[in-house]
């Protein structure tokens, strides 16, 4: 009952995070990607080219792209419009202007694996596997859903809606200025070459290092977390080639194979079965 | 002010609308649908199947398969588990098991102007074209458009076992084998007699039999106009005489790979094009 009023309070000063419960206006954009998506590395891209004049880093980077997650109404209230919000949520038909960036997911378990480590949900030596199957079934500590429930809902309402634009992290990553273009046009951004190769510069994995060492403790997401592994952590694609078990690659493969083929990730399983025999 | 003061008194005290904002337990299951497309119907269906002494009617129907979004959340957590809910929402990842209902959408659109008129959501003179184009664009319901809802639901949980997807024309077509497919799915007893007193118990004759005595007992038709009913035709394929060619083939257009995903018969998508103006999602049929 405390708990309640104390709750209430919050409500009545707009001081509690409203999450799904977010006020949306309609000329809202939304960065929307599923955990450990480079959502955070994107987050940085948009900033730098859109705010390049406030120096985005992780003590500002919150005020700059809110996270309805982790602000309070109030400020999310006050943000100047229109606001470009980070999101980790699944469809929700309110959101009416959408970057998606889709990651492959057996990277993306992966740096799941090493986050939760870094923020003490799970043990050092736990099972890779195990975690594996967990990642699968949704069994993880936020309200995300799966892989395949967060970017199949997104992507089967709103693909090819011209108010959706869908990015793939590998594609960030191999042809940098091509996708950045794609993201400044969906913003009705008129970008010079100069601004956009600037603002990858400044979002680079090493530049990002750098201010996290700096800045880890000012930014809600590495806060009291291990300060012995980084938040930004390998940036890359395809580790899961040296890093997941076999039997991972199947049961991820087996469950969400269509989406993954849909999305261009190509299918490894029946390669590796057919090698074996 | 006033409002959020209101609102934080009923928060506090439980008494706010669930919404979907309410617990959500790992043994719930959800009959859900995008409005007009059957639920209610479905909703007795169940309750008769599952309280067969029970005088099942719009009087009790809340509270047989309570519905979060008129029902407060202390409500909510009085119902015996494992409950049965019913929503409207798109897709919510909290609900672990779910009933999906689809419904044509050429039916559903007309479905959904009556049931406006009824509600007084619109003005008596607004046309079923002017109406069709609101549809398309997902803005008659707080629900989004037919096509995200299906979408959403089937794009993220199709082929999950714990999703079980139900056309509204096959219910009609085959009461009995479509109700034992729910049952099974349930859990619940598929005992032929009881099956069929089910079915018969929630004949759209006798659903407007009770609509006539009991609509000021039910949220969904207390104050509305009387002489618009709520169980109205309750047949599809209706949409072939009553819903204008124009807005059937913008609606084939538009939505073309989830009615097709869906097996909905398209009698004119190729001749027309999509209206410049709908959401003209362009993806490949769901697998």
């Amino acid at each position: 009952m405390v708990k309640r009023l104390i709750a209430a309070g919050k409500h009545l000063l707009g001081l509690h995070k409203p999450g799904r419960n977010l006020r949306v206006y309609t000329d809202d954009i939304f960065l929307v990607s599923y955990p450990k998506s480079g959502n955070t590395w994107t987050r940085f891209l948009i900033a730098n080219l859109v705010y390049p004049e406030k120096n985005p880093d992780f003590s500002n980077i919150n005020a700059l792209l809110p996270d309805p997650e982790d602000m309070s109404k109030r400020d999310l209230d006050r943000a100047a419009r229109p606001r470009i919000l980070k999101s980790h949520q699944y469809f929700d038909p309110r959101f009416q202007r959408v970057i998606y960036v889709v990651r492959d997911p057996r990277d993306v378990v992966l740096s799941e694996y090493h986050f939760d480590i870094k923020r003490r949900a799970i043990a050092d030596d736990f099972p890779l596997e195990q975690f594996v199957s967990r990642f699968v079934r949704g069994e993880l500590n936020h309200p995300y859903g799966t892989w395949g429930e967060n970017a199949g809902s997104w992507f089967y309402t709103r693909q090819g809606d011209p108010r959706f634009l869908l990015v793939r992290y590998e594609d960030l990553q191999s042809q940098g200025m091509e996708e950045m273009r794609r993201i400044a046009d969906f913003l009705g951004i008129p970008a010079t070459t100069d601004q956009l190769s600037f603002a990858i510069e400044q979002s680079s994995a090493n530049r990002m290092r750098e201010l996290e060492k700096k800045q880890g403790h000012l930014w809600s997401s590495t806060r009291e977390t291990r300060q012995d592994k980084p938040f930004v952590r390998s940036a890359k694609s395809g580790g899961w080639k040296a890093e997941l078990p076999e039997a991972s690659v199947v049961e991820i493969e087996s469950k969400w194979g269509d989406l993954m083929q849909e999305m261009s990730y190509e299918l490894v399983a029946s390669r590796l079965a057919h090698a074996r025999s | 002010m006033i409002g959020q003061i209101k609102y934080a008194v009923k928060y506090a005290l439980g008494l706010d609308k669930a919404g979907n904002r309410f617990t959500v337990y790992d043994d719930d299951t959800f009959l859900v649908s995008y409005p007009k497309s059957g639920n209610t119907w479905v909703r007795f269906l169940l309750a008769n199947l599952i309280y067969p002494n029970e005088s099942v009617g719009f009087a009790n129907i809340n509270r047989l398969l309570p519905s979060p979004d008129v029902l407060s959340k202390r409500f909510l957590k009085k119902v015996p588990r494992p409950r049965i809910l019913k929503s409207h929402q798109p897709f919510d990842v909290r609900f672990r098991k779910v009933i999906y209902l689809v419904r044509d959408p050429r039916d559903v659109i007309v479905s959904e102007y009556h049931f406006n008129l009824k509600k007084r959501y619109i003005a008596a003179d607004v046309t079923l074209e002017e109406f069709a184009r609101r549809f398309l664009l997902g803005e008659t319901s707080s629900y989004g458009s037919w096509w995200e809802h299906t979408a959403s639901w089937i794009g993220a949980r199709q082929g999950n076992p714990a999703f079980l997807l139900v056309r509204y024309e096959d219910l009609l077509a085959d009461s009995i084998g479509e109700t034992t497919k729910i049952a099974q799915f349930l859990s619940l007893p598929v005992d032929r007699e009881r099956l069929q007193a089910a079915v018969d118990r929630s004949s759209a004759n006798r659903m407007r039999e009770l609509e006539r005595k009991q609509a000021d007992q039910w949220t969904g038709t207390k104050n509305t106009v009387k002489d618009i009913p709520f169980v109205r035709s309750a047949k599809s394929g209706g949409w072939k005489q009553s819903l204008p060619a124009t807005i059937a083939a913008e609606i084939e257009a538009a939505w073309a790979p989830m009615l097709k995903h869906l097996e909905y018969d398209l009698v004119n998508s190729e001749k027309v094009q999509a209206p410049a103006w709908a959401r003209s999602p362009l993806a490949p049929a769901v697998r």
